[in-house]
């Protein structure tokens, strides 16, 4: 019976694991999307910029980056005049003002998602403590050695 | 769920309301009613100044009846036309909704007592149900098969295809049908024990076979299990694939071959607005799908593939997924989504 037992402990353990290793990989792939969103403020964040200094900048002159560390002084010619992807792969033509609303909106809109996907990863973290400490304790338990029952 | 589009579709339908409500002819005077009591100290009743039948004829149908023309909801339609593209709704689905709202407001008269506000939110559940579709009821569908019904899910790495399928055969599970999965996929590391946890933890069978074993021959014996023990359904796990990878898409279509499924499910993420609409296209391009799912619907706010995916590929929307729990997967009600999406409205 005690070797039924412990069969059934050493079941339960294994059953965790992969319990755990499971949620892990579900955190996982919620941690990357936290991640895409984070890019995607951050590059929405730096789009909001370079428009406005645009208008700001004298005779329209940006620094166009070419890669590898490398820029030219580059003219815009309409810098009041702004194409922007609007979803669905539309670029649809807007105003200066009017494209970084939009991307402002686009900024709040990522930032409730990364809220809500922040707290389904809480949830998920959440289980999987709870999982950690019944593996804790039931390693503590097969441990102590086997129970004898009467 | 789909909050943004919620808020967004809000705003459309008052400003088309506002943009029909003021070409409205501001109402004709209430007639004034006089009280038919006596006034005192008169000995005649006072004569009410009671309009003629035609009178109110004109007031209650031809100046309050309203007919939309074009011009009137031009800008609010051109709008809302930039609204449904931001929020990740297909091109040509968010042509079709125009058009359907078009149709379905200029040259018509509003009914006598009907608001504005009702008769636009009327046009945009026509329109947008005209787009989702009837959906597709699984458990109908199974009862009227032949058992086993056998199920296909394929999809692109990492939406939720394996933990869909334990969703979907815990949901079918609690209908009273009995299901058995085949953990086809054989691929991703660890993708079987995976499967295996969620089985066991809802009571299902599984059919496996070790790592990198042929997917095929994998749901060929759960098909074969299935007969012999008279069970009600298959669910055949795949392993994630992009429709590029040539050598995963014959693969495939050799489970196909093997299997003979009755429904190819694709699965992909909601959150992935457009990608998961182009991604279907593809998927049912190449290996043909019968129905979809679509994952993380909770997650996402913009509801674009949701709308799309049925009118761009023709194939209807199953189940959509609203969480991490075996019971957080709801079949997928057109008219409950509408609502929802309209606050309720009638």
């Amino acid at each position: 019976m005690a070797t039924n037992t412990q069969q059934a402990e050493q079941r339960e353990l294994m059953m965790l694991q992969q319990y755990l290793k499971d949620y892990g990989q579900q955190a996982g792939i919620f941690v990357e999307q936290l991640n895409l969103l984070e890019n995607g403020r951050m590059e929405a964040f730096a789009a909001i910029e370079a428009l406005e200094a645009m208008l700001a900048a004298e005779e329209n002159t940006v620094l166009l980056q070419i890669g590898g560390g490398a820029s030219v002084r580059a003219k815009v010619l309409e810098p009041d005049k702004i194409l922007i992807a609007i979803g669905a792969e539309v670029i649809v033509e807007r105003t200066n003002k009017d494209a970084v609303e939009f991307l402002k909106e686009r900024i709040m809109e990522m930032e409730a998602s990364q809220k809500r996907v922040s707290e389904t990863l809480d949830k998920l973290r959440g289980q999987m403590n709870e999982i950690n400490k019944r593996l804790e304790s039931g390693y503590q338990q097969s441990m102590a050695g086997p129970q004898v029952e009467e | 769920m789909f909050g943004g589009l919620r808020e967004r579709l809000q705003a459309a339908r008052n400003q088309l309301s506002s943009s029909i409500g003021a070409v409205v002819a501001p109402p004709a005077a209430e007639p004034v009613i006089t009280p038919l009591t006596p006034a005192a100290g008169s000995t005649e009743p006072a004569q009410p100044a009671s309009p003629s039948f035609v009178d109110k004829v004109k007031v209650l149908v031809l100046e309050r009846e309203l007919i939309v023309s074009d011009k009137n909801i031009a800008q609010a339609l051109s709008e809302l036309e930039l609204t449904l593209l931001e929020s990740d709704v297909a091109l040509p689905v968010t042509d079709a909704i125009i058009v359907n709202i078009r149709k379905n407001l200029v040259g018509k008269h509003r009914k006598i007592g009907e608001s504005v506000d009702a008769m636009v939110v009327r046009a945009l559940k026509t329109a947008l149900l005209d787009v989702l579709g009837k959906g597709f009821d699984l458990k109908e569908y199974i009862t009227t098969r032949p058992r086993p019904v056998k199920i296909l899910f394929t999809g692109v790495n990492g939406t939720g295809k394996t933990t869909s399928i334990a969703k979907i055969g815990s949901y079918l599970h609690k209908q009273g049908f009995s299901v058995v999965i085949g953990a086809g996929d054989t691929y991703r590391a660890g993708a079987i024990e995976q499967i295996a946890v969620h089985a066991e933890r809802i009571g299902i069978k599984i059919i496996q076979h070790k790592e990198g074993a042929d997917p095929s021959a994998v749901l060929f014996d759960t098909v074969q299990y299935a007969i012999s023990h008279k069970i009600d359904v298959v669910l055949a796990d795949t392993a994630g694939r992009f429709h590029t990878k040539s050598n995963l898409m014959n693969q495939l279509e050799k489970i196909k071959r093997v299997m003979k499924p009755d429904l190819v499910v694709y699965v992909d993420e909601a959150v992935a607005g457009n990608d998961a609409v182009i991604r279907a296209a593809e998927f049912d391009r190449t290996v043909g799908a019968d129905a979809i799912v679509l994952t993380k619907a909770d997650m996402d706010s913009r509801g674009g593939a949701a709308i799309s995916i049925t009118h761009t590929i023709g194939k209807p929307l199953m189940f959509l997924g609203v969480g991490q729990g075996y019971d957080d997967i709801i079949p997928f009600d057109p008219v409950g989504v509408v609502d929802e999406l309209l606050d309720g409205a009638a």
